[in-house]
């Protein structure tokens, strides 16, 4: 059993509980032990805090990375917006003396040091690597098979992109989550401009909701479209814009989607027999009945 | 005062060395002087060059060290020592002061050595007592905003040229014979020029194209910009030409496998791969009286193996035994052995013939040239490797070379440009310029691929002729309409009916049911983002070296700058030449051309090839190692070491001694600084020459 | 910046000189923004596949070249106080399409951190640091939530700063060290009263 030190961000622990409780039971399954990051913080939101200062991120974001380095254990999440504060602030500050000297400054203040000994992981990528978990192992674990559905995958922007710093190949057209959602026995089903932003990121659901909205309101329409049952991603924060988002878009521009939103870990927690009393789909602001109806 | 006590401290060392240089006795052949050195006069010479120098070199304080180095005769400087009253101080000074060797501090050696050389020789001198100090690509260019700096830099280098010129020898270039012949590797438009020019001049010239036929890239365009003539039209004529003149030796579907030699005799070995299918002469050669291939087509009409043809991008098929298309030179079909099923009908069907041989096997020619020119062309960038534009993806994107075969009218669709998901006639069409080109992402070329503009015009006007109520939309940065007829082609395409957008596309979409494409850009000049749909996307694509370009360079002891491209002896003075002598660039090889530059170039390249030839003899650099015969024991480690098989063991006197084929060694020094007894000697980089350069630079030259 | 005119206030408006003066620009701009963003914007040739690849540009002013341009320039003051700065949603769209290599997406963020400087940031940003300050969390937990993860087996807390609130007094020291919860207050109690 591999461990891992679970950094859970806020949204999934403070609006999506499911996702937090699917994340331990699937990843358990898969051979991964998710551990408790006692003290971890916000990732620091990387639009808030990276648009006032970058210093304030880089600190703050170092300081749930020295908790893991104390516990001598990766860490693995489960949120795109936590994966570019985590992963990428751990990135920078390997990778630059200067910044890591600069933040060590501020946190000897609190008995801490970044030292640079850990490493940081999507839960997703690590379920989908064949050294640690692979397709093959996630197809065998599955237990009720989401045959009849049609999914589409939502990636995000802050886990492959900027696609130079980060590892996972092309950031146009990927398709390695479609190959996880087939492992489950749905069909994954491909839509215009996928890679297209959820609208929420930078901060601009705050500044602008209407603008964010109908960022949003464009995927919907190319969801609409290609005609699917769920979509799935593995971001809180996407899901949240596209879960209550589409709340606001009925209240904002008067058009209504019904789709349910769901997390891959949810989902796969779906397949691997987990009810939807047990991941709190109820929480969900859409509805995930027609879409289980479908499944169960 | 610190650093000067450094300075003199190993002085003593010096002092042991000296004996060891004094004892190196001279060599059998060309003995090096035993008074190396001994009475030498040097007049150092200081150039301003302008201010490239004088900006940031204190000329009159360098003048006035010069002056208390050992040796040192005479010192001057001047404005341009390159210029004729330069050249006269230096021929004056060494009457004037019986100088026996010259150092000027100037530019680079490249640039003038063989000005000041013959400055040298007019004054009377022999030209190898001649020693160049680079004070200024290696001082003040470098050191320009530093006056100290360059100027102590110029101090030593100049120091450093006088110790050696101290030591400096007559020395007599070789003279060789060179072979009158010459080889062209490459067949398309440049290299096809190239070798009709040295043909025309008298000069028998060995033609060597991998493919099947000659004809090139030139030969799957369509139209040629700005004239818009056809350009297999234009081309057929040159390559029957290339066919028949006599002078031309044709070797088709061949490649280089070994060179061995040097300017004026190269020996190379080709290798004429199998092509499975006999020539008339050379079933002649076999006894098949009447025979060979006739280019009849029966084998293919009767072959049941279906390939996709390259010529044709893939896009229209071909049999097992094939040729490109109607009009190839030589007319004589190929057998594609990786497909070739031998199932023996072709062999029926040709019959009496007997051109058909499916046992044959590759084999190798020797040829012996005098020059070479390489004329290797260039490929498409593999562009599926910017996936936002989605080619391989999307069906209906498609590269311009595609676009090439579509619209031409003996392509695979007779000329009607018609969409590949559907093959409907394309009402909007999207082009796309510089696609991964100006890309410094590390995936495309940083570089500008030069031709794409111009026929992304011509490409624009073909529609508009060929389909009425086409529409092209042309995605640019900037339109680069640099040669003759080129703005105004641009005026033209502009005026009938082609929209030009100012942006570059970020990526493409495809309606998945239509097949349709949508563009992403920005109109940069109106300022607002645009999706455009559009029925085709035709990718402009970068232009890289051609596959093989990097083994048959490397076989020719060429150069290749950091994109690959072929590099030329000097970028705008000798841009046919290599550093290698004997061997030149035609074409595309060196960089991105057009055709009217292609055949310029390829002109330039066999004119510079000519030379040597009918000159009769080059003259080598006598830098040339030499054996010193009682100190070499004949172990003849230093024979293996050799990377031009320069050296051999001969039975002298009894014993073994390692003896330099004079006109194949080029003075790189690998045996002589291997050698373990000293026995080599390195003409014009001899040892006592080098350590005293070393020692002048460690110790400060004041002993 | 003010080239005044004499005019009426309402001609001195529509008739404002909107020419682009090179005293308007300041090199040191373009240093500081490539320092903190860690990227080239100076080498921009204006091609527009960041704005062709935006999410925002289509629907609204905010066109990503147009900073890179400034960037480039130092052109601050117009930078800085453009509102439209705050719509990227930083999803690097730009940045891995960038033919320069330069990442638009990060010339942003500098320009927001030099704004910020200023006060110029928009509320939203700094309720959420207050959150942080208070919590722990930019998204605190609440009860319909603590109810949820009850029934679910979870700890009603999560095991963060909210399970061990101990921990948020790191939070707070790194933040009081940069006084950003101080200004935080500051400027939301001038913005809102």
């Amino acid at each position: 059993m591999r461990e891992y030190a679970f950094f859970l961000g806020c949204i999934a622990p403070n609006r999506y509980p499911g996702a937090e409780a699917a994340s331990y039971k699937t990843a358990e399954k898969l051979g991964i032990k998710l551990l408790d990051l006692e003290g971890a913080s916000c990732c620091p939101a990387p639009g808030a805090f990276g648009s006032i200062d970058l210093n304030i991120w880089y600190a703050m974001a170092a300081r749930n990375l020295v908790l893991a380095e104390q516990m001598k254990k990766d860490i693995a999440l489960i949120c795109n917006g936590c994966y570019k504060s985590i992963w990428e602030v751990n990135h920078k500050l390997k990778k630059h003396k200067e910044l890591r000297e600069g933040v060590n400054e501020v946190l000897k203040g609190i008995d801490m040091e970044f030292k640079g000994t850990i490493d940081v992981w999507h839960l997703a990528e690590l379920f989908y690597d064949p050294e640690i978990v692979g397709v093959d192992k996630i197809r065998d674990s599955v237990k009720v098979p989401l045959a009849g559905t049609r999914i589409a995958v939502h990636y995000g922007c802050h886990l492959m992109k900027p696609k130079k710093e980060r590892h996972f190949g092309t950031t146009e057209h990927p398709t390695w989550i479609e190959e996880m959602v087939a492992a489950l026995g749905a069909e994954p089903v491909e839509y215009r401009n996928k890679m297209l932003c959820c609208g929420a990121g930078g901060g601009v659901r705050g500044y602008d909701l209407v603008h964010s909205l109908d960022i949003t309101n464009e995927k919907m329409i190319n969801l609409k479209e290609a005609g699917v049952d769920a979509l799935t991603e593995v971001c809180p924060f996407c899901q949240l814009q596209f879960d209550r988002g589409q709340i606001e878009i009925e209240e904002k521009f008067g058009v209504r989607y019904d789709l349910p939103v769901l997390h891959y870990c949810e989902l796969l927690g779906l397949a691997q027999g987990m009810t939807p009393q047990e991941l709190a789909l109820d929480l969900h602001a859409i509805s995930c009945e027609p879409f289980l109806k479908k499944v169960l | 005062m610190a650093e000067k006590k450094t300075r003199k401290e190993p002085a003593a060392k010096k002092d042991t060395k000296k004996p060891v240089s004094k004892a190196t006795p001279a060599p059998a052949a060309t003995s090096p002087d035993k008074e190396l050195g001994k009475g030498a006069r040097i007049g150092v010479y200081i150039c301003h060059c302008g201010t490239n120098i004088a900006g940031s070199v204190d000329i009159l304080a360098v003048q006035e060290y010069a002056k208390t180095l050992p040796n040192v005769a005479h010192v001057d400087n001047y404005q341009y020592m390159c210029s004729t009253p330069g050249q006269k101080k230096i021929e004056e000074g060494i009457k004037e002061h019986k100088l026996t060797g010259i150092v000027v501090a100037a530019c680079s050696p490249r640039l003038h050595e063989p000005t000041f050389r013959t400055a040298t020789k007019t004054g009377g001198l022999n030209p190898f007592r001649f020693e160049m100090a680079n004070i200024r690509e290696q001082g003040s260019w470098v050191h320009m905003h530093d006056r100290e700096g360059a100027t102590a830099k110029a101090k030593d280098a100049i120091r450093i040229a006088v110790a050696k010129a101290a030591l400096l020898q007559d020395l007599v270039p070789k003279s060789v014979p060179v072979t009158k012949a010459a080889l062209v590797v490459g067949a398309g438009v440049a290299g096809m020029q190239a070798a009709l020019d040295l043909a025309n001049a008298g000069i028998k010239t060995y033609l060597v194209e991998k493919s099947p036929t000659i004809g090139g890239r030139m030969s799957q365009l369509d139209k040629t910009f700005p004239t818009l003539d056809c350009s297999q039209c234009i081309l057929t004529p040159k390559m029957v030409d290339v066919g028949r003149n006599p002078n031309i030796e044709l070797m088709t579907y061949s490649e280089i496998e070994e060179v061995e030699g040097y300017i004026g005799n190269f020996d190379v070995t080709i290798r004429k791969k199998a092509r499975g299918v006999l020539t008339p002469a050379e079933a002649e050669a076999r006894g098949i009286v009447g025979g060979g291939c006739n280019g009849c087509g029966d084998c293919d009409t009767v072959c049941p193996v279906i390939k996709p043809n390259p010529f044709e991008m893939g896009m229209k098929p071909r049999k097992a035994i094939y040729i490109y298309h109607p009009q190839v030179v030589p007319l004589i079909y190929t057998v594609d052995f990786d497909s070739c099923v031998k199932c023996g009908l072709c062999v029926e069907a040709c019959g009496e013939k007997k051109a058909i041989d499916l046992e044959m096997k590759d084999e190798f020619v020797k040829v012996k040239v005098g020059t070479a020119i390489l004329a290797l062309g260039y490929d498409i960038f593999p562009i599926e490797k910017k996936d936002e534009w989605g080619y391989q993806k999307f069906e209906n994107v498609v590269t311009s070379l595609e676009f090439e075969r579509l619209i031409c009218a003996s392509g695979p669709t007779g000329g009607h440009l018609v969409r590949p998901s559907d093959g409907k006639t394309p009402k909007k069409v999207a082009f796309l310029l510089c696609a991964g080109s100006r890309d410094n992402t590390g995936v495309g070329k940083p570089y500008c691929s030069r031709f794409c503009c111009m026929y992304s015009l011509k490409h624009a006007h073909q529609i508009i002729e060929k389909i009425p109520g086409c529409q092209p939309y042309i995605f640019y940065m900037d339109i680069r309409s640099f040669g003759k007829m080129y703005e105004e082609f641009y005026y033209r395409i502009q005026d009938e009916g082609a929209k030009f957008i100012r942006g570059r596309v970020s990526n493409i979409l495809e309606d998945p049911e239509t097949k349709n494409l949508y563009v992403m850009a920005d109109d940069t000049l109106l300022d607002r983002p645009m999706k455009l749909e559009v029925d085709m996307v035709v990718l402009a694509a970068a232009v890289q070296p051609s596959a093989d370009t990097d083994r048959t360079r490397k076989l020719f002891g060429v150069s290749c700058s950091l994109d690959g491209w072929l590099l030329e002896a000097h970028p705008k003075l000798n841009p046919c030449g290599t550093t290698t002598a004997g061997v030149f660039l035609a074409g595309v090889c060196q960089g991105p051309k057009d055709i009217p530059d292609t055949v310029a170039s390829a002109e330039g390249a066999a004119s510079a090839a000519s030379i040597p030839i009918h000159m009769g003899e080059v003259e080598l650099e006598p830098y040339f190692a030499q054996c010193i015969e009682e100190k070499c024991a004949g172990c003849g480690m230093c024979v293996n070491l050799c990377p031009y098989q320069a050296l051999s063991l001969v039975e002298k006197e009894g014993r073994k001694v390692m003896q330099v084929t004079e006109a194949k060694c080029k003075g790189c020094g690998t045996c002589g600084g291997f050698c373990p007894g000293g026995a080599i000697w390195m003409q014009h980089f001899a040892t006592p020459q080098i350590v005293a350069q070393i020692d002048a630079f460690l110790l400060g030259g004041e002993q | 910046m003010a080239r005044t005119k004499g005019y009426p206030e309402p001609l001195e408006k529509k008739l404002r000189d909107t020419r682009l003066y090179e005293e308007d620009t300041n090199p040191q701009f373009t240093k500081t923004v490539e320092k903190i963003s860690m990227t080239i914007p100076h080498m921009c040739y204006q091609c527009g596949t960041c704005t062709a690849s935006c999410p925002s540009a289509p629907r609204s002013s905010y066109r990503i070249r147009k900073f890179v341009r400034r960037a480039l320039l130092g052109l601050e003051e117009e930078a800085l106080t453009d509102p439209d700065l705050w719509l990227c949603t930083t999803c690097y769209s730009c940045t891995d399409r960038c033919p320069r290599d330069i990442a638009p997406t990060d010339v942003i963020m500098a320009m927001r951190n030099l704004a910020a400087k200023r006060d110029i940031v928009p509320v939203n940003f700094l309720k959420t640091v207050q959150a942080i300050y208070t919590t722990g969390h930019g998204v605190p937990n609440n009860d319909v939530n603590r109810a949820a993860r009850k029934k679910l087996g979870l700890n009603p807390e999560p095991p963060t700063t909210h399970g061990f609130p101990k921990y948020v007094k790191g939070i707070q020291y790194i933040l009081d060290y940069f006084g950003l919860k101080q200004r935080a207050d500051k400027i939301i109690k001038e913005r809102e009263g």
